[in-house]
């Protein structure tokens, strides 16, 4: 039997197991799990999966919880909800409405099994505070669990929310987050990766902009053993602005793999992404960038910019920006590059007598620094500074994952 | 201080120096002067230690050590600086933190006291100032989106905190316009004192009006030709290069 096969009856079997309705039953049965050959996994190699990362956590607790970046603090544990503090005008429940735009197996295998989270916020509120939703998992043996959040912006409501993941052990995290704008809301979104490099991660980003309204996203990434984003974004009514930015940074044998899709589906919409990559190492990672403006969507103004240093020879970056335009009327600019540190630049460092390393490592900072500084909010870039610098660093930072 | 004997240099392997001889004392002032093409920003890279820059024969002597043997970064850490001909922009990276890392390396090495944030940022602007240079200038990325001028004041800048032994400029006076080049060459007087070595390399003599040497060298094709003192300067504004390197030149 293929591993795409077996992760299928071992997602099937554990849906049954779990109860799950019929119609989430035959989706994932119509469903096809990647095969090496399918176009949209090629860069990812399910191969990691093949030891029982399907089976039920048993075992394994979360040793070094996340710092709390926020008042409002949200916790969930192997997909279970295990604490909340929330302000005024955000109601938790679990009534979820129907995700649009799900795509890949593993999201439709989250949907099948998943207890949702969904914060609710009230129409014309404004949430002051971020909502800091932290998913963990922990795990001693190969094992997954599967989260699924959904954030519900009513009519005119204001929030940011901060999704932010850690993992332990051997912990595959198979989750799904969906953000949903009414009209006139506002949402600034993060998306914050403190997972130990030897967990695994597929997650799935549905941006689902029902309204008229505006949507600023973060996305901080490190590679793990495995970790697969797919991000798709539906813009969907007529005036809606959406803006992703993110850092994503491989080193050692790390793995990402990003497939960004936003989706035009109506007139007079913006969009901007802009995403910096750096590999180091033997890391490896892909940007795979699709912007898809359909028919009738005239007046489209897209952007896409995906910047990638490699630090050495042995490092991989695959990026390609896919445009899908069916319209004469729309502005739509890509780029994508792949570079090295600029050698020039290096000299000039250290004929002021910064050492070689020390000067490889303020360049490669000030490589994504553009977008470090852009981050709104102060406690979020206090985390993501030394984060980042750990990273560049190859050291843990304080407080946060141990290896 | 520094003693170049019989240097022979290659740029990406062609050979550009060809038996260079040339010896700065503490206190002393010496400009390099020569046409085009001759080897002066040659010499200040194969010194500073660029990379495709190489030493094929002879030695560099810098405090009786040899350069060849010294990273870029220990040469500056030794008290060696260049002033970039041209200065690279370094988007991302702060000119305040530049200088942080850059004069907590020197002076550590150097054995001088730590400077703690706020002393360095006094000090910083106080040396913005004296070359004319606005302290916002400090937030800014490294030479980001600077005009010409504000590079090579940048550099001067830079210089006057790193308090080196030897200072190189290299052609700091190309596209300076007048007020500016003053405001450079006083920045570098500054620096003038009985320990320090200053090596200028110009194609022009103009620089020279205001910063005075004491020995002038004309360099041609990779070996000095001809020193004299400051007057040589003068007699190679009137003459050109032409009649000592037996070429054509308009300088």
């Amino acid at each position: 039997m293929s591993l795409a096969l077996e992760l299928k009856t071992q997602a099937l079997a554990n849906a049954r197991r779990h109860g799950s309705e019929s119609e989430a039953l035959e989706a994932l049965e119509a469903a096809s799990f990647p095969e090496r050959k399918t176009e949209r996994w090629k860069y990812t190699s399910l191969q990691a999966l093949a030891d029982g990362h399907l089976d039920g956590i048993t075992s394994g607790e979360v040793s070094q919880p996340l710092p709390a970046l926020s008042e409002f603090v949200v916790t969930l544990t192997n997909g279970e909800l295990t604490g909340s503090t929330l302000p005024d005008g955000v109601n938790l429940h679990h009534d979820a409405p129907a995700v649009n735009g799900l795509e890949t197996p593993f999201a439709i295998y989250n949907g099948a099994v998943a207890r949702p989270v969904v914060l609710e916020v009230a129409a014309n509120t404004r949430i002051e505070q971020p909502l800091h939703i932290q998913i963990q998992a922990a795990s001693e043996a190969p094992a997954h669990c599967n989260p699924r959040v959904i954030v519900k912006l009513n009519t005119g409501a204001e929030a940011t929310v901060i999704e932010h993941y850690h993992a332990e052990g051997q912990a595959l995290t198979n989750a799904v987050t969906a953000l949903i704008t009414a009209d006139n809301a506002q949402l600034t979104h993060y998306r914050l990766q403190g997972e130990e490099a030897g967990t695994l991660h597929i997650g799935t980003v549905i941006v689902d902009q029902q309204g008229v309204s505006k949507v600023d996203s973060y996305q901080l990434m490190t590679g793990n053993r495995l970790r697969r984003n797919d991000v798709r974004a539906l813009v969907g009514k007529s005036g809606a602005e959406l803006n992703m930015k993110g850092i994503f940074v491989v080193r050692d044998k790390s793995h990402v793999d990003n497939q960004m899709c936003v989706e035009h589906m109506v007139p007079h919409c913006e969009s901007d992404q802009n995403f910096k990559g750096l590999a180091g190492e033997s890391g490896k990672a892909v940007f795979n960038g699709r912007i898809h403006i359909h028919p009738g969507a005239s007046g489209t103004n897209a952007e896409l910019s995906n910047k990638n240093l490699l630090l050495n020879p042995g490092a991989e970056i695959n990026t390609k920006p896919e445009l899908e335009i069916y319209n004469d009327d729309v502005k739509c600019a890509h780029g994508t590059t792949v570079g090295q540190l600029d050698a020039g630049q290096q000299f000039y460092l250290q004929s002021r007598g910064i050492p070689a390393a020390q000067a490889k490592r303020m360049l490669s900072l000030g490589f994504v620094n553009e977008l470090l500084m852009a981050l709104p909010h102060q406690q979020v870039a206090e985390w993501a500074t030394p984060w980042l610098e750990a990273e560049l660093t190859h050291k843990q930072p304080a407080g946060d994952t141990a290896a | 201080m520094l003693e170049i004997r019989d240097l022979h240099a290659t740029v990406a392997d062609k050979p550009i120096l060809k038996g260079l001889n040339l010896t700065v004392n503490p206190g002393e002032v010496h400009a390099i002067m020569g046409p085009n093409g001759s080897g002066k920003s040659t010499l200040a890279n194969v010194l500073a230690g660029r990379d495709n820059y190489e030493i094929t024969g002879g030695d560099a002597l810098f405090e009786g050590k040899s350069l060849a043997d010294m990273e870029p970064e220990e040469r500056a850490q030794a008290g060696l600086f260049l002033a970039f001909q041209y200065p690279v922009e370094i988007p991302g990276v702060s000119n305040m933190e530049f200088l942080k890392a850059a004069l907590e390396s020197v002076r550590k090495a150097q054995g001088k006291e730590e400077w703690d944030s706020v002393t360095l940022l006094r000090q910083a602007r106080a040396a913005c100032k004296q070359v004319d240079l606005d302290a916002g200038f400090l937030k800014r990325g490294v030479n980001e989106g600077f005009s010409g001028g504000e590079k090579k004041r940048n550099e001067i800048m830079q210089m006057l905190l790193m308090e080196p032994k030897l200072a190189l400029l290299d052609e700091t006076d190309s596209g300076l316009d007048i007020d500016a080049l003053q405001t450079v060459a006083k920045g570098v007087n500054s620096l003038r004192n009985p320990e320090r070595g200053i090596v200028l390399v110009t194609h022009y003599q103009r620089l020279l009006d205001y910063i005075v040497p004491d020995f002038v060298h004309v360099l041609s094709n990779g070996q000095i030709i001809k020193s004299g003192g400051k007057e040589l300067a003068l007699e190679l504004e009137q003459k050109g290069y032409g009649w000592l390197t037996g070429e054509e030149e308009s300088a």
